[in-house]
């Protein structure tokens, strides 16, 4: 099932997540994750909820992830400096790490992916910044998503990809993510299972264990 | 020698007002050039065939459709109207995408009565159903929200 793996409804933008759930189900999408709301399902699309943690407290952070990890929710927090990045990558709970298009070049390394890998944590792709910016700012993040998918050819780390729509305005097809996604060198196979890697997220495969 | 061209069908999210044409083209064009430069926009030559009912047809060079898909998929605004397109259909003839337009349904919309919501007044329009948009009466401010009906029933 692809999935959207963040919009952001009325209050916060111009749509209600009634018709975010509509348009994303129209464009193709079988799910939406969305930050602050209740799990559910409109027309055909099924809502998840999901938490994201802002803070640049690592203790506070770590506290937060405890907090939400068996509540329902997805837990998404935002990328910080080299440090911050590997201590939180460690933590149980925690499903993925986005905006890693603003912070400094080094401060999501080789240790880093291998660790998201590990703990089976997934990186977000936040398209917003490659269909609204323009000039240098596009220049840089699609620079920036370059070395990720550096790292994630070698590391096999997961992805998720995020339109982060305010409105229907914003958002964009699966067909449309692809597009978009060859911009930095993404393959077809990559971004299909990107797309689909927040299922796994809310049901994670188990290894199977055989009784002797 | 003339070179091959092909037509892409687009669709405009929110499908009301239509975009002057001319304006439509320039922001093509800035997309495009924004994203590939100058050069790849000259070999492409994007330009709008037509633009009316909620659907717009453009042309590039053969070989240049997926480039221009991309442009389009990042192109946010005409002039100072927030606007979507969504690539609906490729053809190498304007005779088959137009035969394809004729054969969509036209969006029919309904106006309901003014909504005070917010402290603010806004006109409200249905179509397709459920979908429900609000526009700001005003002259500074024109917030436009997306709703639906199942909103409105509970605002």
């Amino acid at each position: 099932m692809e999935t959207d793996a963040c919009i952001h409804p009325y209050p916060v933008g111009t749509a209600s997540v009634r018709r975010m759930a509509m348009e994303a189900g129209a464009l193709g999408f079988g799910s939406i994750v969305v930050p602050g709301e209740v799990a559910g399902v409109y027309h055909g699309v099924r809502i998840i909820p999901a938490v994201i943690i802002s803070e640049t407290d690592l203790r506070r952070v770590i506290g937060q992830i405890r907090r939400h990890s068996n509540s329902g929710n997805l837990v998404f927090v935002d990328a910080g400096d080299n440090g911050f990045n590997r201590a939180v990558l460690a933590q149980k709970g925690l499903n993925a790490i986005r905006c890693l298009h603003q912070i400094p070049k080094k401060a999501f390394d080789h240790i880093s992916a291998r660790l998201a890998y590990e703990n089976s944590i997934a990186v977000e792709i936040d398209l917003y910044p490659l269909i609204h910016e323009k000039g240098i700012f596009r220049q840089r993040v699609l620079n920036r998503y370059n070395d990720l998918m550096r790292l994630h050819s070698r590391y096999q780390f997961p992805l998720i990809l995020s339109s982060n729509a305010f409105s229907v305005l914003d958002l964009r097809s699966p067909d449309e993510i692809r597009l978009l996604c060859s911009l930095f060198g993404m393959e077809k196979d990559d971004t299909n299972w990107a797309l689909q890697t927040v299922s796994t997220l809310i049901s994670p495969v188990e290894s199977v264990m055989v009784a002797p | 020698m003339r070179e091959k061209r092909r037509y892409l069908l687009l669709r405009i999210d929110p499908p009301t007002p239509d975009p002057d044409p001319k304006d439509l083209y320039f922001s093509v064009l800035d997309s495009v050039t924004s994203l590939y430069g100058d050069a790849e926009a000259a070999r492409m030559m994007p330009v709008v065939i037509s633009c009316g009912s909620g659907y717009a047809v453009v042309r590039c060079i053969r070989g240049y459709e997926e480039k221009l898909r991309i442009a389009i998929v990042t192109l946010t605004s005409v002039t100072e109207r927030r606007i979507a397109l969504h690539a609906v259909a490729t053809s190498g003839t304007l005779l088959a995408l137009r035969r394809r337009v004729s054969g969509l349904s036209p969006v029919r919309f309904e106006t309901i009565s003014p909504l005070h919501f917010r402290d603010r007044e806004y006109t409200a329009r249905r179509y397709q159903g459920q979908k429900v948009d609000l526009q700001e009466k005003g002259i500074n401010r024109q917030e436009l929200l997306f709703l639906t009906q199942d909103d409105l029933e509970g605002l």
